[in-house]
């Protein structure tokens, strides 16, 4: 019995095709969701840095002035981290690995100058409304930040704000935003307890 | 008597996955005492937990160890769970549980693969290896990751498994299971494998209970402990299920309970993928922060692990603490190792499955 269940596997083993890959040959099959590595629409990038500050391995940074994201693949862990906080979710997470290199790369992505004639859906230009004036229910990326009565002076949204742009006084009672600087993630708009934010 | 020589074993050596380090105490062939000393992979992840804000903090957790990994996010997100107060919907608790049993699965693999190493068996080691790899990619298949997951969060999971991916999961395990009865097999009878494991390294049951023994390495001595039973996460709802217990207490029994605890998982995933409801994923926490202390507890591949987390009020926790089953078996390994040869040393080490950079973090 020994002898027909040891030729069984000797036969198999000469003719069954081998267990492993002949890698690079045969590349490498990767799954729907594996996690190789991050990508950016650098377009759809506000440049808000909340990826940058929620990152745990600080592979992440973002240069305002420069207009540069840039990510030192050596140190990012892939958790994905960023692509679910990314309020313009323009980070995604894509399955095929970056090349090996024998230095530490550090990729570094440059807004590009916004095209005029491009198409409004991915231009976040500086919007001449005010943020009093009434707009369309449908946010955009020229809409602007409004606040309905209910607000409660809670700072919530100040604190969240990526850029600093909104400003609450609860002493006074007052809510101002700072239209030039905000970026229009409608990060406060989701963090609102009282739903009294509208980015329209 | 004879003279007393002390042979330094580790922290490199051929049998170890990890830098250990023992001073053992020779006189001839056989060890009188073994002195162990850690540290070697010291990476102060503890401490990262006042840079990293508590729900990122979880991928830092999970990078304590790569074979038990989700199991140290689920332990994390239990305790901060319990300082927040809040309950996790079903369907994520029950995938949670699928998730962790599958890596109890390719742990025990991993490990008897490893043992068939050490006692020099390759051919049964590379089979061992084979199978383990067709759960890598499940895990691949449903995370993304086939060494670190990162699916577990604060309030549940972030990803769904869809119910025809379970179906197709069960159906890879009864695959595995056939698998996995030839190997054991291989593992309970063979007379050259029961040579090198039968009789070495006994522990008692007094022993175990005295040194503290978690997980297999007390259950291998008759300790009836498992957390799971407790019924945490979907374990409750699941059918009630014994520990698997040897009471030999010697290097053959340890390796069977683990083969005992690689089928009843297996048994485990099957039960829950059946089981398991519909709805929600996580809950939304929103503008709250942990306050307060608490100890979560888990069933690891390798025995018992703790998990205190102490809140604040704030964004950052003020400290978390994980204690390891390897820190708990580090004495009774001290124990097995007096008075066995030094050509068994490498077994001994391996039979409490010790993982150092869970232990030293």
């Amino acid at each position: 019995m020994a002898i027909l269940k040891i030729g069984k596997t000797v036969l198999g083993s000469l003719f069954n095709k081998p267990a492993t890959l002949m890698y690079p040959v045969i590349p490498r099959e990767y799954k729907e969701l594996t996690r190789g590595h991050i990508d950016i629409v650098m377009e759809d990038c506000i440049l808000c840095g909340i990826c940058s500050r929620k990152c745990p391995t600080n592979a992440i940074t973002v240069d305002r002035a420069a207009k540069t994201w840039s990510i030192q693949r050596m140190q990012c862990i892939q958790c994905s981290c960023c692509v679910d906080v990314c309020p313009k979710k323009c980070l995604t997470n894509e399955s095929t690995y970056t090349t090996p290199d024998v230095i530490k790369i550090v990729d570094t992505f440059e807004q590009p100058e916004k095209p005029a004639a491009a198409g409004a859906a991915t231009s976040p230009a500086t919007s001449p409304a005010t943020a009093d004036t009434a707009a369309a229910p449908a946010p955009s990326a020229d809409a602007t930040l409004k606040v309905n009565d209910t607000c409660v002076f809670c700072t919530l949204c100040a604190k969240k704000c990526p850029v600093g742009a909104i400003t609450v006084d609860r002493e006074a009672k007052t809510w101002s935003v700072d239209n030039d600087a905000c970026v229009k993630c409608g990060v406060c708009v989701e963090a609102c307890p009282k739903k009294s934010l509208e980015l329209s | 008597m004879a003279k007393r020589t002390i042979i330094p074993f580790g922290p490199q050596h051929p049998v170890l996955p990890e830098p250990v380090h023992l001073d053992l105490v020779m006189e001839d062939e056989t060890v009188v005492e073994a002195i162990p000393s850690i540290g070697y992979i010291h990476r102060g992840l503890e401490k990262l937990v006042e840079k990293n804000e508590w729900p990122e903090m979880v991928y830092v957790i999970e990078r304590i160890c790569g074979i038990c990994s989700f199991g140290h996010g689920w332990g994390y997100c239990k305790s901060v769970e319990g300082n927040l107060g809040i309950e996790v919907p079903k369907r994520a608790e029950y995938l949670r549980t699928i998730w962790h049993e599958l890596s109890r699965c390719h742990s025990h693999l991993l490990w008897l693969g490893l043992l068939a190493d050490a006692f020099g068996f390759e051919s049964l080691f590379m089979h061992c290896w084979r199978i383990r790899e067709t759960i890598l990619d499940i895990f691949e298949d449903t995370t993304g990751g086939r060494v670190i997951f990162s699916v577990c969060k604060v309030g549940g999971v972030r990803k769904d498994i869809s119910n025809e991916k379970l179906a197709e999961i069960a159906k890879i395990l009864e695959g595995i299971k056939k698998e996995t009865a030839e190997i054991c097999d291989v593992f309970i009878e063979d007379g050259s494998v029961k040579s090198r494991l039968v009789g070495i390294g006994t522990l008692s049951y007094d022993e175990a209970v005295e040194l503290g023994a978690v997980g297999p390495m007390g259950r291998a001595s008759g300790v009836a402990q498992d957390i799971r039973t407790d019924g945490h996460g979907a374990y409750s709802e699941l059918e009630s299920f014994a520990p698997v217990v040897e009471t030999a207490g010697d290097s053959y029994a340890r390796c069977l309970v683990r083969i005992g605890e690689l089928k009843q998982s297996m048994e485990i995933i099957i039960e829950a993928i059946e089981k398991i409801p519909d709805g929600e994923l996580e809950v939304v926490i929103k503008g709250k922060n942990p306050e307060g202390n608490f100890v979560a507890r888990l069933e690891q591949p390798r025995g018992e692990a703790y998990y205190y987390s102490k809140g604040n009020g704030s964004k950052f926790l003020e400290r978390i603490r994980v204690r390891t089953p390897t820190n708990a078996n580090i004495p009774a390994l001290v124990k097995t190792l007096q008075g066995c040869d030094l050509a068994d040393v490498p077994i001994l080490i391996l039979t409490i499955d010790p993982c150092i950079s869970c232990t030293e973090r």
